[in-house]
């Protein structure tokens, strides 16, 4: 199994583009950054607090539990993956638009979307002052917001991919956008949709424990759900209940994989493009049984049969006149452009606003606390590459190893770390360490994962015949680590540690500020500092920290992560 | 182009198929063959000029005509039937003649049995029947094979070959027409009835042969076998003028240098000499297995170097190349560097770059100089060459992380 491949794809596709102006950045940051708070403020005030959700602690209310924020996953990933279609689609086809909606796409994935949750949620709720409702959209919100945007890249990068002989032959044999939608590039894009809607279902539950159980100060937010039961169980110190919501989660993670997920990878396997000689072919035993069974050959049969009884729409009873490609879909096209770019322009004249209120003097421990946070957020990734280079080589390049630990990492790298962060801390507290290495930990345990999962996959991409020239030139396992595995390993490494930092920016707003057994711990940082400002519903400040993260993270990315890049494409990579 | 400049890809290009006719475009890789089909089919809108399809100007894709890939370009996730259905069904053919027509289209081309096999489970030779009865069955009047059997191992293209023109020969029924790029010199003699070769730089009409010989043909008949030399003749002499190449760089021209590697000039000199010093550039092609156009362009290396001569469709070792060959690797390198100091282009970047403190320069500079010198090559190209070239010369010495270019003390 691979599904690094379509995450290495992913991070190159979104690295490939980055040869256009700062400003363009720039502008696309703060008009998205500045749209979400004028959408928050516009919603007003939040005076109005709906009756605290109570969280039974029984076993026999955990499956219930469980059930809620499973289905908030799958829509929030139903609306992940309507987005992409469109998204992705128009960016693709459209090459006015796309000079727009790549860029933003880079950006909204570089944002660490938990800055804006407070705002969000805060929002939604008062729009539904007396219900759930508000909540429960803020929740699938911010799930959707850790799901979308790499799937949506992954399906614009397979497009635009299409070998151009595929394109010709539907152009020539007169397919309509319907048909090459059909017939050539949602197949061609299946293989990579569905690796990447798996990383985002694992990274969909970090945003769900953390919504689930979001409370800001003395207002309580939370919602029924698995996150909310852990959040509970550790405030009253209920061992029992903890450890079986640890284990209704996993539970959920291997099910959804079993029932879902591999099923459709089987079925995913008839969209490869490439002549496979190696038939590395994963098996699924639901899906076996689902082919086996009659049900879904009488399903069949049934919708043949109504597609029959009603005509084939989806064809014209007459040849297709020739007509000017697009007049009405370019029109639609520069409508919807039109709105992208006043929305934008909107955006970005409320945040002047918001931001006006904050004195310049307010910025410097903004920028100093963004400091900290930076520091932490490398340390992080340091201490993860350590233990987890030697043990994805390890894992990488042994078979055996790998088909035992394979499965054991896709669920630990699917585990939302915001669920055991409670028990960290009290593990941390009882051991005397301060938030502000805790939090190093707190981060950690969320993002280590995404190096360990590049890693496994580099070391296992390695042709084994240079593997047996550095043993049979007698090179000592240090020397064969120094010429061999790590420059192999080296693209692979940059992916995961784009991924993890990416990660541990997000982190930081919940690990820095931390409500444990009804006392609230901080660590000086940019992340405590969204939490305080939003805490006291501080909205300029707000704004001006998001910014600051947004801000340093793209930064980074454009100047740090990008030249790593560079680097390993040009001089580490093993397909040239 | 990169220095901002258009490049002219084709020029003067009068192209007409007439009915019951294979016309087949032969010419070197890179002469544009390729495009021109494409701008027939109205896949391509040409800067200038326009395609007429019965004598009507057509705006867009090209009425009655299907194309065959070089690639094949077939659906992987769907099966021989839903291949050639999912074409007819874009035609806004109803269901039942969708399944009658896909079911004679894969019969002729002797695909039956295998309707429910998909692309990746057939041989070379069967994808590109696949990709041939996808464009019948839309009953074309004119086919277009964009090098169709070069893919296509070459026993099975032998066969592929005959059955095409089968297919094409009763006059009352479609293909009408053929339409076929190609690079094979035999395959275009044996089913083409008129053969228009293509010279590049820009891609240029070089001359129309008529092909006269008696259908159905036979590869090994004398007459086939003269056609193919007269054709051989013709492209040699356009690509490679019987004037040495060094003659018309000491003329003060600059001369673009071939894309080739140094082992493959060193390859084929090797060769001549084993053949005793002489060889024909087909036979060569054969012999080794190349292409005949990759052959050529390595073969303009050598001439640029003094190596070989190339009357007619010969190869000749001359002195210098004799020398080369026999001497021993350190003199090799002596020679070598030698003679691309005779090149206008290695003198001017060695005078540029002993002019320097440092006798060194960045390679921006140098790609720079090229550009101003070959504007109409690809200069990363002409860039790459060099390097290599002067690498082997121990001319020049290049490091690729800081795009260094220096001397190299002898």
């Amino acid at each position: 199994m691979q599904p690094h491949d379509g995450a290495w794809g992913e991070a190159t596709a979104l690295f490939e583009r980055f040869r256009r102006g700062v400003w363009i950045d720039a502008v696309l940051l703060i008009g998205v950054i500045g749209l979400v708070f004028g959408l928050a403020s516009l919603a007003g005030e939040w005076r109005t607090l709906r009756p605290a959700v109570h969280i039974d602690l029984a076993l026999s209310a955990l499956p219930t539990y469980t059930f809620y924020s499973l289905m908030r996953g799958l829509i929030a990933y139903a609306f992940s993956l309507l987005f992409t279609l469109t998204y992705g689609y128009w960016a693709a086809k459209d090459p006015v638009a796309e000079r727009i909606l790549v860029p933003l796409l880079d950006i909204l994935q570089s944002i660490p979307v938990l800055g804006f949750m407070p705002g969000v949620v805060l929002a939604l709720v008062s729009l539904f002052p007396t219900s759930n409702v508000g909540l429960e959209l803020a929740s699938v919100l911010m799930i959707f917001t850790g799901q979308a945007w790499n799937m949506t890249f992954s399906f614009y990068h397979s497009l635009r991919s299409i070998p151009k002989d595929q394109i010709e032959a539907a152009t020539i044999y007169r397919f309509d956008w319907w048909q090459k939608l059909k017939w050539l590039e949602l197949p061609f894009s299946t293989i990579g949709l569905v690796w990447n809607s798996m990383m985002s279902m694992a990274g969909g539950w970090f945003f769900l424990m953390i919504t689930e159980s979001f409370v800001l100060g003395d207002k309580d937010f939370r919602l029924p759900g698995i996150g909310s039961y852990m959040n509970v169980a550790v405030a009253k110190g209920d061992v029992r209940a903890m450890l079986w919501a640890i284990f209704a989660m996993i539970m959920m993670i291997v099910i959804l994989d079993q029932l879902l997920w591999r099923p459709v990878v089987v079925w995913a396997q008839k969209f490869r493009v490439e002549e496979g000689s190696d038939e590395q072919t994963s098996s699924s035993w639901f899906y076996d049984w689902l082919r086996r069974s009659s049900i879904i050959d009488w399903l069949g049969s049934a919708i043949a049969a109504l597609r029959r009884r009603f005509g084939n729409q989806d064809q014209p009873a007459h040849p297709p006149e020739e007509k000017p490609v697009g007049s009405g879909s370019s029109i639609l096209s520069l409508v919807l452009f039109v709105i992208l770019v006043i929305v934008l322009l909107f955006g970005s004249w409320r945040l002047m606003l918001l931001l006006g209120q904050l004195p310049v003097r307010g910025y410097l421990p903004i920028f100093g606390a963004c400091g900290w946070t930076l520091g932490r957020v490398l340390l992080s990734t340091a201490l993860g590459t350590l233990w987890t280079l030697p043990a994805g080589l390890a894992i990488g390049l042994s078979q055996r190893l790998s088909r035992i630990f394979q499965p054991i990492v896709q669920i630990a790298a699917s585990f939302p770390a915001p669920m055991l962060f409670p028990l960290v801390i009290a593990l941390l507290k009882a051991a005397g360490v301060s938030l502000g290495w805790g939090s190093v930990v707190l981060m950690l345990l969320g993002t280590q994962w995404y190096i360990l999962f590049n890693v496994i996959a580099g070391a296992s991409a390695i042709p084994s015949d240079l593997g047996e020239a550095a043993r049979s030139y007698r090179l000592s396992r240090w020397l064969r680590f120094r010429f061999l595995y790590l420059p192999a390993v080296f693209p692979y490494l940059v992916t995961g540690w784009v991924t993890a930092a990416g990660g541990a920016w997000n982190a930081s707003i919940v690990a820095e500020f931390v409500t444990f057994k009804g006392q609230v711990l901080t660590a000086n940082g940019l992340g405590a500092q969204i939490s305080l400002a939003a805490e006291h519903a501080d909205f300029p400040r707000l704004g001006a920290c998001v910014i600051v993260m947004a801000a340093v993270v793209v930064t980074f990315n454009r100047t740090v992560w990008k030249r790593l890049y560079g680097l390993a494409e040009s001089r580490f990579s093993l397909s040239k | 182009m990169p220095n901002g400049s258009r490049l002219r890809v084709l020029e003067d290009i009068n192209v007409a198929i007439k009915p019951s006719e294979v016309v087949a475009l032969l010419g070197p890789s890179g002469c544009g063959k390729s495009t021109i089909l494409r701008i027939l089919a109205g896949l391509i809108r040409p800067s200038q000029g326009q395609v007429l399809y019965h004598g009507r100007d057509v705006p867009g894709l090209t009425p009655g005509i299907a194309i065959v890939f070089q690639s094949f370009a077939l659906y992987p996730w769907m099966t021989v039937t839903q291949n050639v259905e999912a074409v007819l069904q874009a035609a806004g053919l109803p269901p039942d003649e969708r399944r009658t027509l896909a079911e004679k289209a894969i019969r002729t081309v002797g695909l039956a049995g295998f309707e429910e096999a998909y692309p990746r489970e057939l041989s070379g030779g069967m994808k590109q029947r696949l990709g041939i009865a996808r464009a019948l069955s839309i009953n074309p009047e004119i086919l277009f094979m964009d090098e169709p059997f070069s893919h296509v191992d070459a026993l099975t293209a032998e066969g592929l070959r005959a059955e095409v023109i089968d297919l094409w020969e009763p006059h009352d029924s479609n293909p009408s027409s053929i339409l076929m790029v190609s690079h094979d010199i035999k395959e275009v003699v044996y089913m083409a009835d008129r053969i228009i070769v293509l010279s590049s730089n820009p891609g240029r009409v070089r001359t129309i042969v008529e092909n006269t010989l008696p259908r159905p043909r036979d590869q090994r008949s004398r007459e086939s076998e003269a056609l193919v030399d007269y054709l051989h003749e013709i492209i040699t002499g356009a690509e490679m003028p019987d004037v040495p190449a060094a003659a018309v760089a000491r003329a003060s021209r600059i001369e673009a240098l071939p894309r080739t590697d140094t082992s493959d000039v060193i390859g084929l000199l090797e060769y001549l000499d084993a053949k005793g010093g002489m060889d024909d550039i087909f036979e060569v092609a054969a012999a080794t297995g190349h292409e005949f156009g990759h052959i050529m362009v390595i073969t303009k290396a050598a001439e640029l170097l003094n190596f070989v001569d190339t009357p007619k469709q010969d190869i000749v070792l001359t002195a210098d190349g004799r020398r080369f060959v026999r001497a021993e690797a350190q003199e090799r390198k002596a020679i070598w560097r030698a003679q691309l100091l005779k090149l206008r282009l290695f003198q001017d970047v060695h005078a540029m770059l002993a002019q320097r403190p440092d006798h060194g320069a960045g390679g921006d500079l140098v790609r720079e100089m090229v550009i101003l010198a070959l504007p109409r090559e690809n200069y990363e190209e002409v860039f790459d060459t060099l390097v290599r070239w002067a690498r082997f010369g121990n001319l020049f010495a290049y490091e690729d992380d800081a795009d260094w270019l220096s001397l190299q003390e002898s």
